[in-house]
């Protein structure tokens, strides 16, 4: 293992098979990775790429076919390493018949922490995934947004120093998902390791350093996604609002140095960051209503 | 009470245990050798080693908070079922039992009442244990919530003992409430003139090997069949030689009650060979013999002998007026008829050697028998409460409950629901209702080891051929075949044997039914085996619960 390194992964391969031995489905294929140190590393892909397979097998709940998995220095199915790990799966797995006080507590008991600390530990994680006024109602009676808030509590009852995030923003409403992937930049803040897996771009693209994408149980990229992005061949200017004249002038001097102007236009902000002002702002001036074409961030002119 | 005590032996049952325990071990060993060599190659002892040690490791390093976490979750989770809503199926079948059972003109009129509270206590809580322990573990890998507990650094086999500990309270939970619901309808049941039934009589039987019959002519033999009697029962005749021998051990003066006798209790059987005096029973008399000093004092000193009636319509009507009790003072006449200044004996000086006390039994009227088994006369010490005896049956119900959580939980780690239930309630089938059948069974080898009446092969064999069970086989290879897997399939359900269950050791019924206290030792039912017999499934269910989740994929469905 590397210095850095708190998954390594090495030539991980796994088949499903039927009851009689026969393979049914190849879900990874010769996988090899690593996980550095402190970053948000994304596992990117569609339906079925083995995103899901790869986070059991780092977790130990399948047993590779082929090929071998480091996690925290530790072999997978060590129980050991899991007292530094905290995971949060893809649905909603939890006990709905515990209320959060309950489903913190329980958990906290797994790691052998005592009633002191559990109490802390609870108290803190149910202000921190914003549940205070609903810690006594069962979790059969939440929301699939206060759900996944519980379950990332839990995730992190034991302050693990790995996280691994199935799904993390899957089923939430946008403000959720804007809670969701500030704690996990917050989670980075801290030092600690997060791997999440999704096929939401645009959040793996918020918040990851890095990410692989996978496609069949093979991987096809991996890298820094700031680099990944990069495109080498464009270059972007941004300024502040220009007059007609002014782009003509820009356009002789991008001629002259052998450049091409190639398209003007305002910028557009995301419907993510659109949606989030817009709740901000009835919250903040309840009963305004905005006018058709209207946003809320627009000076009159229609400038963002 | 048709009852046969025999001994139980700790050392042999242990050693017994041992035995089974290895064989089981070295023959799992083996095929997750054979297995691990045909997926693994070369790396197969590798990883037994790994798997082995691991398991050692994860056995011995429990956490009792993370336990105790896991017992928590599988009550509540039970609860969340609506488990309890078994209380009301109770509190139903009493109120049914209050209505509807009746005892006039039996032995013992407080019987049904209690066998009522055993029997349906029995029945209705072991379904309830059977299906909670068989499905919990299942639904939780299926609804995948165990994900979440397995990827806690919880060992496998903490949650086999939380799950286990968790049922285990609960159920214990249901039967405090209900045997104390059931104590309760007992009292309030059983008609007053019975209630002196409701005691625990404490009984110290003579071992069975020190029980045995004199023949007409006074040599050692066995007891005469009068074509109504069991294994251990035989009957002498009257005005003969023939005596039934009980040698009491360790007799002391401890043994005395408060009026210093020593006080038997005996339940004999009469037979009749001619009418005789029909308006009375067939009378015998006791006789407290020392070999050593040749001394035979019977009892009762006076009279022509105590009487025991022929049917037990009779023995019922005389119960309100002679209880079949025999009150022996310390202090003996040596012959019967002589004067109080004759010869006089002391039970302890002169009759108990060395701690035992020989007892005989003659028939006093010419050409009639007395019956006796080795139950048949015991020495009755001071009696306990009825609920001494009560709660003793009902722990005894504890433990059959908590082994059905132990097997149902085990066979849960590595089978779905419905499988898991029905090789529990199979287990259970076999190892309760069935145990005496399935021993009677698996006893029917002849001399030579064959089966006697031929085996399951050798009945499809017939059963094709159209032949006759009593005609003998032909002699050819094929036969000899199907002797030979009979045989053997035969001695593979007598190793079975031993690896189910034997619930008949927490049935303690038949005592507190019958006013007894329930025993501490007996090869039958009795508290130290059916403890032992629940340590002997703990220990083995916990390994191969814990080794089956932990080389199971738990994502698997």
């Amino acid at each position: 293992m590397t210095a850095e390194s708190v998954i390594q992964v090495r030539n991980l391969s796994k088949v499903y098979r039927d009851f009689w031995g026969r393979k049914k489905v190849q879900a990874l294929n010769s996988l090899s990775l690593d996980v550095r140190k402190g970053e948000v590393f994304g596992l990117l892909g569609p339906n079925g790429s083995g995103k899901t397979t790869t986070l059991k097998l780092l977790l130990g709940l399948l047993f590779p076919t082929e090929g071998e998995v480091t996690v925290l220095g530790e072999p997978a199915h060590d129980v050991g390493k899991n007292e530094r790990i905290g995971y949060l799966p893809e649905e909603s797995y939890l006990y709905r018949f515990l209320n959060a006080d309950e489903t913190l507590d329980f958990y906290g008991k797994l790691f052998d922490m005592p009633a002191a600390q559990r109490k802390e530990r609870r108290d803190a994680l149910i202000k921190q995934v914003g549940l205070e006024n609903a810690r006594r109602r069962q979790l059969k009676e939440y929301s699939k947004g206060m759900t996944r808030r519980i379950g990332l509590a839990q995730a992190l009852i034991n302050n693990p120093e790995l996280v691994l995030l199935d799904e993390p923003t899957s089923g939430l409403d946008p403000l959720g998902t804007r809670d969701m992937k500030d704690m996990i930049l917050k989670l980075r803040e801290e030092g600690k390791t997060v791997v999440m897996c999704s096929h939401l771009l645009a959040d793996v693209q918020d918040v990851c350093d890095r990410i692989a994408i996978l496609y069949a149980g093979e991987l096809k990229v991996i890298g820094n996604v700031s680099e990944l992005l990069q495109s080498n061949e464009e270059t972007q200017l941004l300024t502040s609002t220009l007059k007609d004249d002014a782009v003509k002038e820009i356009e002789e001097v991008l001629k002259k140095h052998g450049a091409q102007l190639k398209n003007v236009s305002h910028p557009t902000t995301t419907l993510e960051e659109l949606f989030l002002k817009t709740v901000k702002e009835s919250r903040e001036r309840p009963g305004r209503r905005f006018a058709p074409g209207e946003a809320p961030g627009q000076d009159k002119s229609g400038a963002v | 009470m048709d009852y046969e005590s025999q001994p139980y032996h700790v050392t042999a049952a242990l050693v017994e245990w041992l035995l089974v325990i290895g064989a089981a071990a070295l023959i799992a060993l083996f095929v997750g050798g054979v297995v691990a060599l045909f997926l693994a190659g070369r790396r197969a002892p590798a990883l037994v080693f790994a798997a082995l040690k691991r398991g050692f490791s994860d056995l011995t390093s429990l956490s009792v908070r993370r336990i105790g976490a896991l017992a928590r979750l599988t009550i509540q989770e039970s609860l969340s079922r609506r488990t309890l809503l078994v209380l009301f199926v109770f509190v139903s079948l009493f109120a049914a039992g209050n209505l509807f059972l009746q005892s006039p003109g039996q032995d013992m009129p407080a019987k049904p009442f209690v066998s009522f509270v055993m029997t349906s206590i029995r029945w209705v809580l072991i379904p309830v244990a059977l299906l909670l322990s068989c499905w919990g573990l299942p639904a939780d890998i299926k609804s995948r919530s165990l994900h979440t507990v397995v990827t806690k650094p919880v060992h496998r086999s903490e949650i086999v003992i939380g799950r286990m500990l968790g049922y285990s309270l609960l159920t214990s939970f249901i039967l405090f409430v209900v045997a104390l619901l059931g104590l309760i309808w007992i009292q309030r049941v059983v008609p007053e003139r019975s209630k002196p039934q409701l005691t625990a009589r404490v009984p110290v039987y003579c071992d069975l090997e020190d029980f045995f019959f004199l023949d007409r002519n006074g040599q050692t033999g066995k007891g005469l069949n009068v074509g109504d009697m069991w294994e251990h029962r035989g009957f002498i005749e009257g005005q003969t030689k023939s005596r039934a021998v009980w040698i009491f051990e360790g007799v002391d003066e401890s043994y005395l009650n408060d009026e210093g006798e020593l006080r038997m209790e005996y339940s004999f059987e009469a037979f009749r060979s001619h009418k005789g005096r029909i308006d009375e029973g067939v009378r015998f008399r006791l006789h407290l013999v020392n070999e050593e000093k040749g001394l035979d004092v019977p009892y009762p000193q006076r009279g022509a002998g105590l009487e025991v009636q022929e049917f037990s319509g009779e023995r019922a009507a005389r119960k309100d007026q002679e209880k079949p009790i025999i009150d022996i003072p310390r202090e003996l006449s040596r012959t019967v008829g002589l004067d109080e200044d004759g010869s006089k004996v002391d039970l302890f000086d002169d009759l108990v050697e060395d701690g035992k006390l020989r007892i005989e039994l003659s028939c006093e009227d010419d050409g009639q028998y007395i019956g006796a088994a080795n139950t048949d006369l015991f020495i009755r010490l001071a009696d306990k409460p009825f609920a001494v005896g009560y709660f003793k049956a009902i722990f005894g119900l504890w433990l059959m409950v908590v082994l059905v959580c132990i097997i149902g939980t085990t066979a849960s780690c590595f089978l779905k629901g419905p499988v898991a239930t029905l090789l529990t309630f199979g287990l259970v089938i076999l190892g309760h209702p069935m145990r005496s059948y399935m021993e009677n069974q698996l006893q029917q080898l002849d001399e030579k080891g064959r089966v006697l009446g031929g085996g399951m092969l050798e009945a499809c064999y017939r059963l094709v051929t159209q032949m006759n069970v009593q005609s003998p086989l032909p002699e050819n290879d094929a036969t000899r075949v199907i002797q030979y897997l009979d045989t053997h399939i035969f001695n593979g359900l007598k190793i079975a044997e031993f690896i189910i269950p034997n619930f008949k050791h927490f049935d303690m019924t038949v005592f507190v039914a019958n006013g007894f206290d329930v025993p501490w030792m007996d090869a039958g039912a009795a508290i130290v085996p059916a403890i032992l017999t629940v340590l002997g499934y703990l220990i083995p269910c916990v390994i191969l619960g814990y080794f089956s989740l932990q080389l199971r994929e738990l994502e698997a469905k």
